[in-house]
């Protein structure tokens, strides 16, 4: 029995894309201060599912429910998703061409912070909370003044990436695949942003394919996804397995209900 | 031969000065363009016959600029305004060029017309008396920014003619602005010529309201070392052409060009450009982009001419498009016709959407759909505008712009 009501509850979620079904019934309840990490092969519809929760257009919801705190959020546009506090970290980040990232972040915030009723910052008072935020990803305040992931290496894209999440300060955090591409460095800077940011009060979706990732931010539970559905839910242990024993060992599980 | 007899017995045109006679008698020829002809094909007919249909009107009422000028040191000049046009100080100079060689050097222009090709002009020229003709000639150092404005009346077809002459090592930027007003045609042709050593940050900005049209024909002869940029913006028009020929005539001569069209409701805006090298060492870095919703047609068509003679010529040519609506229209032609085995030359033409994932994106960060787009739109705006020369103070074009779209 949890203390506390949840902060995503998604019951078995079918969704479709151009008439082919993606999700065929995943379910998944998220608790403040926990850290769910899901694992799958290419394809299984991890992405999918992260997109979906976050509003993506091109997705058809056939079946089943999405709840943020304990409202259905099923035709909630995504900037409606986003201001209320779920947060998509990309796998591919967009680069925007000829929009200014300090622009994009601060026009971002404001929205964030217009919804919790806090004041919305002007230039020069989010120059100052986003100097303290580019400490957690330990990037370069030039990177402000460029267009939005343009020109950006794939670690830079990622760190900016967190570097959203600690200025939208999220309910909830859907990091798509945020270790891809990372060296070890930069892995360990990123997860460290990511534990920073989290706390009692929040909760972290991890999406990744590497135990790397997953040795620096410990999860609560491990899934596994297969086929558009969850087909294990287990602890840590779960993910060192299939570290050991690849995607194969999971190919006869049945879906556990 | 409506258009003709339309001049020739128009009660607000005094005499037909020599000019008009000659390029009047051009016109009897091909009283309209050849709607066959490469430059004519897409035009919309019954839009270019409303073009034509208002009375020529040479007296203009008082025109009121619609933006104040905030800068003392800008020149800002009306065509047809009677200004006042002689500056000289002790840097520079600013000389109204006499009627005799002003004559001399537009007829010398025509006997280099394609009468098909350079229609616009003959129109222009034909219709215009001699106060409706602005001619500069430019020298010094340390110029200071001009404004030129040319309008059109309602229910009037106004011609406007400015011929500049910038001499040798000067440096200017000039802002050329065409306004359009309710149920009106503006036909504007601008020459100018670049002396060595010569550079000119040119702006042209042509906006209209309600059912405006506009002929817009713009002529460039550059000298060697001469550097030519061009920001140039349309908009608003019910239908506008413009038309750019750019001649490196001896070659050793850059050109930069960033145009953009936006056209929405059932506008046609169309952008001609023909850009000839003469010579060699020529470089060219051209990209025009369109923005059509609605119903609208946005037309590009782009050749750069490269012969035997400019060897070592480097030119590009992108045309870069945005289609906002299913039922808009977006024609894009870039072509290079080259015969010079040195050359570095390449052309590219991309039709798109607003990206849905860029869209996205900016959404899960909280930003609306509206706000999303208008960003997007803003990033594609500004490569363009940042290259006009206007002082943000001054007239912020990209504010008017997003309001607008």
């Amino acid at each position: 029995m949890k203390e506390s009501d949840p902060i995503l509850e998604v019951e078995n979620l079918s969704a479709s894309t151009d008439n082919l079904p993606i999700l065929k019934g995943v379910s998944l309840t998220v608790y403040p201060g926990e850290i769910h990490a899901i694992m799958g092969r290419n394809g299984c519809g991890k992405s999918t599912l992260s997109k979906i929760i976050a509003g993506h257009p091109s997705y058809n919801i056939t079946n089943g429910d999405i709840k943020f705190l304990g409202e259905n959020i099923n035709s909630l546009e995504p900037e409606d998703r986003a201001q209320s506090g779920i947060f998509l970290g990309f796998q591919y980040p967009i680069e925007i061409p000829g929009v200014s990232n300090l622009e994009f972040l601060r026009v971002s915030t404001n929205a964030r912070r217009k919804f919790l009723n806090k004041e919305e910052l002007d230039t020069f008072d989010f120059e100052e909370l986003v100097k303290e935020k580019l400490e957690i990803v330990k990037m370069d305040h030039a990177f402000l003044s460029r267009s939005v992931n343009q020109g950006f290496s794939g670690g830079e894209k990622k760190r900016n990436e967190i570097l959203q999440m600690a200025l939208l300060e999220p309910k909830i955090a859907i990091l798509d695949e945020t270790d891809s591409g990372l060296d070890i460095d930069a892995l360990r800077i990123v997860a460290s942003g990511i534990k920073k940011i989290s706390n009692a009060q929040t909760g972290i979706i991890l999406i990744t394919h590497y135990q790397r990732l997953l040795d620096e931010i410990k999860p609560n539970y491990v899934h596994v996804m297969s086929d558009g559905q969850i087909i294990k839910t287990g602890d840590s242990n779960l993910a060192l397995k299939l570290e050991e024993k690849g995607y194969e060992w999971t190919d006869n599980f049945i879906k556990e209900t | 031969m409506e258009i003709i007899e339309k001049i020739k017995t128009n009660k607000s045109i005094d005499n037909l000065t020599e000019i008009q006679k000659i390029c009047l008698n051009k016109l009897q020829s091909s009283p309209l363009p050849n709607p066959k002809s490469e430059q004519w094909r897409l035009s919309n007919k019954s839009k270019f016959s409303n073009f034509l249909n208002y009375s020529v009107n040479e007296k203009d009422p008082i025109f009121d600029i619609p933006f104040p000028k905030t800068s003392q040191s800008t020149i800002r000049l009306v065509i047809g305004d009677n200004c006042q046009t002689n500056f000289i100080e002790e840097n520079f100079s600013i000389k109204q060029i006499s009627e005799d060689k002003l004559v001399k050097y537009i007829k010398e222009q025509i006997s280099y017309f394609d009468q098909n090709e350079n229609w616009s002009d003959l129109l222009n020229l034909s219709l215009n008396c001699t106060k409706n003709i602005l001619g500069l000639k430019i020298n010094g150092s340390e110029i200071p920014p001009i404004e030129i404005f040319s309008h059109a009346s309602s229910n009037s077809l106004n011609a406007k003619t400015l011929v500049i002459f910038l001499e040798k090592n000067c440096d200017i930027d000039l802002l050329q602005v065409n306004l359009g007003k309710d149920n009106s045609s503006l036909s504007q042709s601008t020459f100018l010529c670049l002396e060595e050593n010569s550079s000119i940050n040119h702006g042209v900005v042509s906006y209209g309201e309600n059912k405006s049209n506009l002929l817009n024909s713009l002529n460039v002869i550059q000298q060697n070392n001469s550097e030519y940029n061009l920001g140039s913006l349309h908009f608003k028009f019910n239908y506008a052409r413009f038309e750019i020929r750019i001649k490196q005539s001896k070659g050793n001569a850059k050109t930069n060009i960033k145009g953009m069209q936006i056209t929405k409701k059932d506008e046609q805006i169309s952008t001609f450009t023909k850009i000839d090298f003469h010579g060699p060492n020529g470089f060219l870095d051209q990209i025009n982009k369109s923005l059509a919703d609605d119903k609208s047609h946005a037309i590009f068509e782009g050749s750069i001419i490269v012969p035997k003679i400019a060897q070592k010529t480097d030119a590009s040519q992108l045309s870069r498009n945005l289609l906002l609506s299913n039922l808009a229209q977006i024609d894009t032609k870039p072509q290079l016709e080259i015969i010079a085995d040195d050359v570095k030359c390449k052309h590219g033409a991309t039709i798109s959407q607003l990206n849905e994932e860029e869209l996205f994106y900016m959404r899960t960060r909280g930003i609306t759909l509206t706000e999303a787009s208008k960003l997007q739109l803003s990033s594609y705006f500004q490569e363009i505008i940042s290259f006009i020369p206007v002082s943000q103070d001054r007239w912020d074009l990209l504010d008017k712009l997003l309001n607008e779209n």
